[in-house]
């Protein structure tokens, strides 16, 4: 043979050595991962096999003063899909079978079982019970994991008051807002090993967070007062064509809060993104609150002005002041009134006269005591504090307007807490809804107890009380409020609003409210009824008044409050 | 026949036979074999087990096919070993014929894509084939047939070995299926290719300025390779993977980081057959193929990658022990071809796995689950027993 074979064996032989070379490399690279860094990577492995799943903490309900939910948790369930393990060819009969458990569409689910990745939400909210249906099919890829649904099983009652939870749980308007710290609880964790077949394997219980659920939290209202105020400021907002009203009931004497109404209103359970509806009117809304407002006045001028019951005063129609003509809402000829006539016919004239005896500064600070310019108290969300400037603001007239009650703004809850005062004998108890809230273990926490404060003489406040017996007298502006055998003490007012467009009062937008206690001699009750821009009538005796007789007796037949059998004193109304 | 003391030896006997051909086969060789299908058949089966039975398929699909693979593969082996390879020699230009048509024909449409790679003939009922595998066996034929022998008229003296015209015949009918299988585009098989080209050429005994100046140009061609953008963004994104796994652990880093990962939390027993955590999680990608390795780190551990890569040696250095003594230069070079062939897959494959190489996709020879490759590699394997069983004696 020509070649010899030298050459190749010899290449062979390094080829062999360089082969040796690179195994023990490989050989000494395993010792050093299987090895020395083993636990390292074991570490690692275990570490991406782990996942932490967060454990709902179930949210408190909110009740009514004796325990009926307005709101509660209950456990649904989350249906959902891993697109990845199911087999194509299998969807369309999936879809066919869980579009009537679901209440779905068919196209749509199709359309999440086709979703890319492996984890596709089909369903929320579903009941235990449909799900129970679902997994019965036995469908791989389909399953299940417990979640929790808030539900309000009386619908649009109280809406305004609780509000709503949005769609990450958290509180979205009211009280499911304010309170959502409290309701919420705090959530847990727990960690848990991926297992070969892509089942989650829970880890020790030292791994595990246990969730603290929510506080339940009672409020103050009684459902069954909430739904007749709410049923009778819906029906009259109806009638009188009104844009929004608003009820109040309270106890004077604790100041809680027995029922809160507003109209429009909203359900809950589907909110849908009516921000106008989700209003809780009866704390966010103001207005000028007209001649209701003259009972502060009243109670300024007889503190601090020596005025009484019976001070005579002579009433024209008009009066100038600082060059404007201001007059009464109808005209009279000129007339003798007692202080209880001017209460009890509502003249702003006479108002305007008998608030001469006293300073801009008194009359403000009375108005202050009485909760104006300031927040209630109850603690609800997005509450206003109305509007009520300083003397040192206050241009010409306004110091006669805010008298009867222009130039100043309130909100329903501030108004309805001067008319509790009053029935208190001048004792101002902050209004409150929040009773109090249970804990983890069932114990009841009540509330802290609302600030108490001695705001007029209880004297006045009788007197105040025994005036207002006289508007809804058959010679009073509110004759309608007559609940017999009852004695009731209220006031009408008929505000006209400054309209939005011309910033000017044009005669044709009013705020129509009435307020009123009884019985008058033991008041038990305070209804507050406000109907804003009615159109079918506009006095507060005509429209809220009617409202007012319909909850209040409502109310009295529901806590059993008997009549006190006495008579109201005669009012006298012309002064000799 | 008949034997010294007149009587006719029994069938067992005659196979068994001092200097019978069965006697003749390396042993050594099968043995491995056996022991690499054995233990692939049970990777392959855990790697694929738990996904199956997630999918309500038969647990057991992919083992059936493996073993229904080595079997043909086997056959396949035997009927080679059983020709005379230097038959061979005159058919090399048209098994190299045939092999570019067959790469021709997955760059036309009746190719298929898979992973990234379109490298995949279907043939239709499941079964597909991919014409690169069986290349490799035609380029070592074809190599060793224009490197090993002086053609007429060519006169060679000394230890000179081959000459410009050889070498040059070499590169540009290797560069061929090279070029196509680039297109496809499948980097590690051209790679090997590179390298099977290189093995032969310097064990035919090309000068060793020649050696140095190809190994030179092979750098600087991978070099512009990567510099004129001719590689597609998935494998610069590999090999940047590769200088750092940790950049980018989600996406061409995972495979890498997967993979050392099952590797090192094997330790040094494993965690038992069929027990790995990593592998029924299914968190390294294409684990019964690419990354059968990781599997026998993770459930084996440094016992069983060991006797691996301790199996996968002893089946090379058969190899060139093979080469050394084949009765021909021919034989030797078909012996080294398929040597290289098995042992640049092994670096590269066991490399890649365990951080050391950048990845690039190729089967760990007769461990990695696939068809073509487990029948390419019998049919190598079948090549060395046949020059072994020609060799000189002694």
């Amino acid at each position: 043979m020509a070649i010899t074979r030298r050459d190749p064996v010899k290449r062979l032989n390094v080829g062999l050595l360089l082969i040796a070379f690179v195994l023990s490399l490989f050989a000494g690279r395993l010792v050093q991962l299987q090895g020395i860094q083993s636990a390292a990577y074991a570490h690692k492995a275990l570490k991406q096999r782990l996942d932490i799943l967060t454990l709902p903490a179930v949210r408190g309900a909110i009740t009514d003063a004796q325990g009926f939910p307005f709101a509660m948790t209950v456990e649904a369930r989350e249906v959902f899909a891993d697109p990845a393990i199911i087999v194509p060819a299998q969807r369309p009969q999936i879809a066919q079978m869980l579009a009537p458990m679901l209440s779905m569409d068919q196209a749509k689910l199709l359309q999440l079982l086709a979703k890319p990745g492996q984890f596709s939400v089909l369903a929320h909210n579903v009941t235990p019970d449909r799900a129970r249906m679902v997994m019965a099919l036995g469908y791989t890829g389909i399953s299940t994991i417990p979640e929790y649904r808030r539900v309000y099983p009386n619908d649009t009652l109280a809406a305004n008051v609780i509000g709503f939870v949005n769609h990450s749980g958290a509180g979205g308007a009211g009280l499911e807002s304010s309170l959502n710290k409290l309701l919420a609880g705090r959530s847990g964790k727990q960690t848990v090993e991926i297992g070969t077949n892509g089942q989650r394997i829970p880890m020790g219980e030292d791994q595990t967070i246990h969730p603290v659920p929510g506080r339940d939290v009672r409020l103050t209202l009684l459902r069954d007062l909430q739904y007749k105020a709410q049923t009778a400021i819906t029906t009259q907002v109806a009638k009188t064509g009104a844009a929004s009203g608003s009820v109040i009931v309270m106890d004077p004497r604790t100041g809680q809060i027995l029922a809160m109404a507003s109209a429009p209103t909203f359900d809950p359970n589907s909110p849908g993104n009516s921000q106008q509806a989700w209003q809780n009117r009866a704390v966010q809304e103001t207005f000028e609150p007209g001649s209701t407002n003259k009972v502060i006045t009243a109670a300024a001028v007889m503190e601090h002005g020596g005025v009484t019951p019976s001070t005579p005063f002579t009433v024209p129609y008009s009066i100038r002041k600082y060059d404007q003509p201001l007059h009464d809402a109808e005209f009279h000829k000129t007339y003798k009134l007692t202080f209880g006539g001017v209460l009890a016919l509502s003249s702003n004239v006479g108002t305007m006269i008998a608030s001469d005896r006293i300073t801009g500064q008194q009359l403000y600070q009375t108005m202050r005591d009485f909760g104006y310019g300031q927040h209630s108290g109850a603690g609800l969300p997005g509450e206003s504090a109305g509007l009520l400037a300083p003397p040192g603001q206050w241009s010409g007239t306004q110091r006669y307007t805010i008298a009867y009650g222009q130039g100043v703004s309130v909100t329903a809850l501030q108004e309805a807490s001067v008319y509790a005062t009053i029935a208190n004998k001048g004792v101002r108890v902050a209004p409150t809804i929040v009773a109090g809230t249970t804990d983890g273990h069932g114990n009841f926490v009540p509330a802290p107890e609302p600030k108490q404060r001695q705001v007029i003489s209880a004297q006045t406040a009788e007197q105040i009380t025994t005036m207002l017996e006289g508007v809804v007298s058959p010679e009073g502006t509110a004759p309608q409020a007559q609940i017999p055998p009852y004695r009731v003490a209220g006031k009408t007012g008929t505000a006209q609003k400054v309209n939005p467009s011309c910033h000017c009062y044009t005669g044709n937008d009013y705020t129509a409210s009435f307020a009123g206690f009884a019985p008058a001699d033991d008041p038990q009750l305070v209804v507050l009824v406000v109907l804003q821009n009615p159109v079918n009538g506009h006095y507060g005796g005509v429209v809220a008044a009617p409202v007012f007789r319909d909850v209040m007796s409502f109310a009295l037949a529901a806590r059993k409050i008997p009549p006190t059998g006495s008579t109201s004193p005669k009012i006298v109304i012309y002064a000799k | 026949m008949i034997n010294s003391y007149g009587v006719r030896p029994s069938l067992i006997g005659r196979v068994l036979a001092r200097g019978s051909v069965v006697r003749r086969l390396d042993w050594v060789i099968i043995a491995c074999v056996v022991a690499l299908g054995v233990i692939s058949s049970l990777l392959i089966f855990s790697a694929t087990r738990a996904q199956l039975i997630e999918q309500h398929q038969d647990p057991a699909a992919f083992l059936k096919k493996n073993l229904l693979n080595l079997a043909i593969g086997l056959v396949l082996g035997g009927l080679v070993t059983a020709l005379d390879y230097r038959l061979l020699r005159a058919h090399a230009p048209i098994l190299y014929a045939l092999s570019c048509l067959g790469l021709i024909a997955v760059l036309s449409p009746l190719g298929a894509t898979v992973n990234g790679a379109h490298a995949w003939i279907l043939l239709g009922a499941g079964f597909q084939v991919e014409p690169s595998e069986f290349a490799k066996v035609a380029l070592v034929v074809l190599l060793a047939m224009i490197v090993g022998e002086p053609r007429d008229g060519e006169s060679r003296t000394g230890n000179s070995g081959p000459g410009l015209p050889d070498i040059l015949l070499s590169l540009g009918l290797g560069g061929l299926p090279m070029a196509l299988i680039m297109l496809e585009p499948d980097l590690g098989v051209t790679l090997t290719f590179g390298a099977i080209i290189l093995g032969v050429l310097a064990v035919s005994g090309v000068r060793r300025l020649w050696l140095f100046g190809l190994t030179i140009s092979a750098v600087l061609a991978a070099a512009a390779v990567v510099l004129l953008g001719v590689l597609k963004p998935y494998q610069i994104a590999r090999f940047s993977a590769f200088l750092n796994p940790a950049a980018d652990p989600r996406g061409a880093g995972y495979n890498a980081q997967q993979a050392l990962i099952a590797i090192g939390s094997g330790g040094f027993f494993g965690t038992g057959l069929f027990h790995g955590e990593q592998t029924t999680g299914h968190f390294v990608p294409e684990q019964q193929t690419d990354f059968i390795f990781t599997v026998a780190g993770e459930e084996l551990g440094f016992i069983g990658s060991a006797v691996i890569v301790l199996l996968l040696g002893i089946l090379i250095w058969r190899g060139l022990r093979i080469a050394t003594q084949a009765a021909d230069l021919f034989g030797t070079l078909v012996a080294t071809g398929v040597v290289v062939w098995l042992a640049f897959q092994t670096f590269e494959n066991v490399g890649m796995t365990v951080g050391i190489m950048p990845i690039t996709g190729l089967p760990l020879p007769l461990v990695s689950y696939g068809g073509s490759a487990t029948f390419a590699n019998m049919l190598g394997l079948g090549l060395l027993q046949a020059v072994h069983i020609r060799s000189r004696p002694g």
